[in-house]
């Protein structure tokens, strides 16, 4: 006769392992983009947002991403394409051997030996500890060295008085921009840029954006799936922006 | 005793003119109704606030721009949240507008004030709120994306 509030040999191991797998198994499972950091702590090197773009799924005529990067940080613009800001852009690209047309977006690189920070008069243009690399507008004089010094055409310039910026991403004339990662977003603990939401949305998971420390982040597992690597390697610029697939 | 006096005489010279600004006493009436006028202290003592809201702007953003501490407290967005004004539609009015809560003060101490060149002045989030207020602004959204897009395509394709 059996007891019913005690546990047989057997269910107490198999309710043991569940429990066990529970709490320290399955949580390592679910693939991650951040540990959100509480609003007061500052960022550290323990991060390293970084993005990863499989080219192979990005889709020409696209401009999910560059749409949402408009919406997010209210760029807009004044009609005028060759001044206007731009954080986020679609290239593309033909090889001359085999003709293969390729559709990729382009942002800032957000390089580890970032050249905007190199040639910056005044330290505005700057790298986070985290890995962001950006402007702050405080201090930038808009003497634009740092366009002139990326290589990947990442920078904007604004050029005339704003009044519809967005509250998250305060931009106004005589200072340079780029892409930061959507870095409010970030620090007030979203897992997701909006081109990489934009993305997913459409359904071409084409931007894997997370934390290249944490071994099971999105960005993590895309990099170990796919070979990937950066644009111009021969200038050493150790872009945390990848390119899977070309 | 006359010494006594003279020190008296350069110790109210030194010090009344500090402890007066711009409205001693006097409460703001400003147009329209704001989060703030149901408060009766903000973050700080309002003696405080008058006189240094500054500084703590200023750390506030050496701390959020580099180190990506992102409290509210002391936080400009926080203050314009609080301190924005709605007039009877339920319409935020700019921090910075005449008789606004920023631009009394301002004006009345000459005191020329930057931050809105590049920060809101109203609460302005992103995304869902732009689309919720107005169908035209997201037409504008689109057509400046297409615009930049049909430019890229246009001088980065190869033909």
């Amino acid at each position: 006769m059996r007891n019913s509030s005690e546990l047989t040999r057997r269910e107490f191991i198999v309710k043991s392992v569940t429990a066990i797998s529970a709490v320290y198994v399955i949580p390592d499972l679910i693939p991650k983009a951040v540990a959100a950091k509480p609003l007061d702590l500052e960022v550290s090197a323990k991060t390293k947002w970084a993005i990863n773009v499989d080219v192979n799924k990005c889709v020409d005529g696209c401009t999910a991403c560059v749409e949402a990067c408009v919406d997010e940080n209210g760029l807009y613009g004044f009609d005028r394409p060759e001044t206007d800001s731009q954080w986020i852009r679609k290239l593309r690209i033909k090889d001359i051997k085999t003709d293969k047309v390729t559709t990729l977006p382009m942002m800032c690189q957000h390089c580890e030996n970032p050249p905007c920070v190199d040639v910056c008069p005044t330290g505005a243009s700057f790298r986070r500890e985290d890995g962001i690399v950006m402007v702050n507008q405080h201090t930038c004089i808009g003497c634009r060295y740092c366009m002139m010094a990326c290589p990947f055409k990442a920078r904007s310039f604004v050029h005339e008085n704003l009044t519809e910026q967005v509250t998250s991403a305060p931009r106004g004339k005589g200072c340079v921009e780029s892409c930061n990662l959507c870095v409010n977003r970030i620090d007030h603990g979203s897992e997701t840029t909006a081109c990489e939401e934009a993305c997913m949305k459409e359904g071409h998971h084409a931007i894997t954006f997370g934390d290249l420390a944490d071994p099971n982040s999105r960005v993590s597992l895309a990099m170990q799936a796919k070979p990937s690597r950066r644009l111009r390697e021969d200038l050493k610029l150790k872009q945390r922006v990848t390119y899977s697939g070309f | 005793m006359s010494q006594l006096i003279k020190m008296l005489a350069i110790s109210i010279m030194v010090f009344v003119p500090i402890s007066s600004h711009s409205h001693d006493g006097e409460k703001h009436s400003l147009i329209g109704e704001s989060k703030a006028d149901k408060l009766d202290q903000c973050v700080e003592p309002t003696e405080v606030m008058q006189k240094e809201h500054f500084e703590f702007l200023y750390h506030q953003r050496e701390n959020t721009v580099e180190k990506g501490i992102r409290t509210k407290n002391h936080s400009l967005a926080n203050c314009i949240d609080c301190h924005v004004s709605y007039d009877e539609k339920g319409k935020a009015i700019p921090v910075n507008a005449e008789g606004q809560f920023c631009q009394t003060c301002h004006v009345k101490t000459a005191v020329n004030i930057d931050c809105f060149s590049c920060h809101a002045t109203v609460p302005r989030d992103n995304s869902s709120k732009i689309k919720s207020t107005g169908y035209n602004q997201n037409i504008h959204i689109e057509s400046t994306a297409n615009n930049l897009v049909e430019y890229y395509k246009e001088t980065n394709y190869e033909k």
